[in-house]
């Protein structure tokens, strides 16, 4: 497993307690999770995404991802409409741990972008990492 | 890590690998390497994975008396258990079974092996060196009774498994040859310490004594290893390095469970344990007579087991996806139309399977046998349920969460094409 020094945290996306990412871009949102969660969870074989045109709102439960042990949850960083759902990982989950960054799990439209603020950036995301 | 956490001698290795280390039966333990849980998986099946199991516990029984203790105490009959014929064990063999309290529960599962005519080892589970011993103490008979030590953290156990495990033995044995001459499934030679267990010796290259076992926990053909503790990384080593062209992988315990589970065998405490042993798919390590319906031997919780009338019965299952649920007070199995049908006891994935038109099908099922080419397997959710009343294989149930709930399929086998008991000829 990674020591934290050793996560790749980018700093031009914002993060949640429960370890998604949100990236901003004009009118949508793309979500994924982070490093350390597929650190955490190992080898991701299998994921559960929503249906285009679901709403969910922020800390609402929107998938899950199945690594050969457990089943995760994965939870909306904010409350938004999904648009698109990134299809190449029904046959490759293993994109997720190559590159988490790359293979965004969702991508929606805002309800509120303002929430994007109320996220942790790099920094204080490993900070809570850290403990 | 919790400095009450035990660790194996191997532990620093692990560690410098960056394996994602948990803990399990009192021991900080590697679950995965940076190899992943599904590639080890599939190593084991396809070339060769390489487990440290010093975790287990090794106990040895000495004296005239243990041949009887054992009879008293252990679930199967030590005069009628080797090969179809029903023969006794004798010095070589070793059988699978269970110890059960007076209730008929199962307070551990091992195996005991034959060393000589008066000395016996027997190996349990992590931690349970303790409360095996004192089982047996309690129906040893005094002076005259065996004498039982507890070699727990005292001797080296490696496991390696997989079609590639003899071919990758063979460079590191002084005498393969030897060795693996009429080597059947749940037979060894060799041991770890002449003055402890007396037996023909089976060196490393370098004369290190070694006691090679046909056995192992995942179903697949291979070996448990057994050496001195201060030998261990020196046979990690020459392992890795003989097995290196055959792709040979360190495995944690994640592979180690998902193989064990597709292959049907029970974890101690989950899927045996404090209830009745009296439904489940181990009931041949019950010592039966020849009719089949009563036992060839008085022994401790078989009057419970015979007095058991209508109870819970644990099966196996897979699933037709990866996805699992995961085991809380909130689990448990259901019908179709949501009657409570029992608990969820184990429920992982196997990586090496996936169905084709609904049969399950493996990685190492031949294309001959329905094997699409190409194969790329998902994995299917698997493990054992323990239902309040059997269901015929083939029934489909449900597994739920409360949120999540899986259609699953009762099964007598789930992964299929196993290599544990091919013979040794075909693996060299």
């Amino acid at each position: 497993m990674k020591e934290l020094e050793e996560l790749n945290l980018p700093d031009d996306i914002r993060y949640t307690g429960d370890h998604e990412w949100a990236k901003i871009t004009d009118d949508t949102v793309r979500i994924g999770v982070s490093d350390y969660a597929q650190d955490q969870m190992g080898d991701i074989v299998f994921v559960e995404m929503p249906a285009i045109g679901d709403r969910f709102a922020k800390g609402d439960q929107f998938g899950t991802l199945e690594s050969v042990k457990a089943v995760s949850e994965i939870y909306m960083p904010m409350s938004g409409t999904v648009i698109a759902v990134n299809t190449t990982l029904t046959d490759a989950p293993e994109l997720i741990n190559q590159d988490p960054y790359e293979a965004w799990i969702i991508e929606i439209t805002p309800a509120d972008p303002s929430e994007y603020d109320q996220l942790l950036p790099a920094a204080a995301y490993l900070d809570l990492l850290k403990g | 890590m919790d400095t009450t956490m035990k660790t194996t001698p191997l532990y620093p290795w692990h560690v410098g690998r960056n394996a994602h280390m948990a803990a399990f039966g009192g021991y900080e333990m590697p679950l995965w390497y940076p190899s992943g849980a599904k590639a080890e998986h599939l190593a084991a099946i396809t070339a060769a994975g390489l487990f440290d199991t010093s975790h287990m516990a090794v106990l040895t029984l000495h004296g005239p008396a243990v041949r009887t203790l054992l009879q008293s105490c252990f679930s199967k009959d030590l005069e009628q258990c080797i090969g179809p014929k029903k023969g006794p064990i004798v010095p070589g063999r070793c059988v699978y079974g269970v110890f059960l309290d007076a209730q008929g529960q199962v307070i551990d599962d091992a195996i005991v092996y034959q060393c000589s005519d008066a000395d016996y080892m027997l190996v349990v589970n992590a931690s349970m060196g303790g409360p095996v011993v004192a089982h047996l103490r309690q129906h040893n008979h005094g002076e005259a009774g065996a004498v039982i030590r507890d070699h727990t953290g005292q001797v080296g156990k490696m496991d390696v498994q997989g079609p590639a495990a003899a071919r990758i033995l063979s460079h590191v044995l002084r005498d393969p040859a030897q060795v693996f001459a009429q080597m059947v499934y749940f037979s060894f030679k060799g041991t770890f310490d002449p003055h402890l267990l007396p037996a023909a010796p089976v060196t490393l290259l370098d004369g290190t004594p070694i006691m090679v076992s046909r056995t192992g926990y995942t179903g697949e053909f291979g070996f448990e290893l057994f050496v001195a503790p201060a030998q261990i990384e020196s046979l990690w080593n020459l392992l890795l390095a003989a097995g290196e062209p055959e792709g040979i992988l360190t495995c944690g315990l994640a592979a180690r469970d998902s193989l064990r589970a597709g292959a049907g065998l029970p974890l101690s405490h989950q899927d045996i344990g404090p209830w009745l042993f009296a439904c489940n798919p181990w009931l041949f390590v019950l010592p039966w007579n020849e009719g089949g319906d009563d036992f060839s031997k008085e022994f401790i919780g078989g009057p419970a087991l015979r007095a058991a009338k209508d109870v819970p019965c644990t099966q196996a299952y897979a699933g037709f996806d990866p996805r699992k649920i995961t085991l809380s007070d909130n689990s448990r199995v259901i019908a179709a139309d949501g009657t409570p049908l029992g608990t969820i006891l184990t429920c992982t994935t196997d990586m090496a399977i996936d169905r084709v038109g609904g049969a399950i099908v493996s990685i190492a099922t031949p294309p001959e046998h329905g094997r699409p080419q190409p194969f790329a397997p998902r994995g299917l959710c698997c493990g054992f349920v323990r239902l309040d009343h059997p269901l015929p294989p083939g029934t489909e149930v449900r597994l739920t969460d409360g949120k999540r709930t899986l259609t699953v399929e009762i099964r007598d086998q789930v992964r299929p094409d196993r290599t544990a008991r091919k013979p040794m000829s075909t693996m060299l």
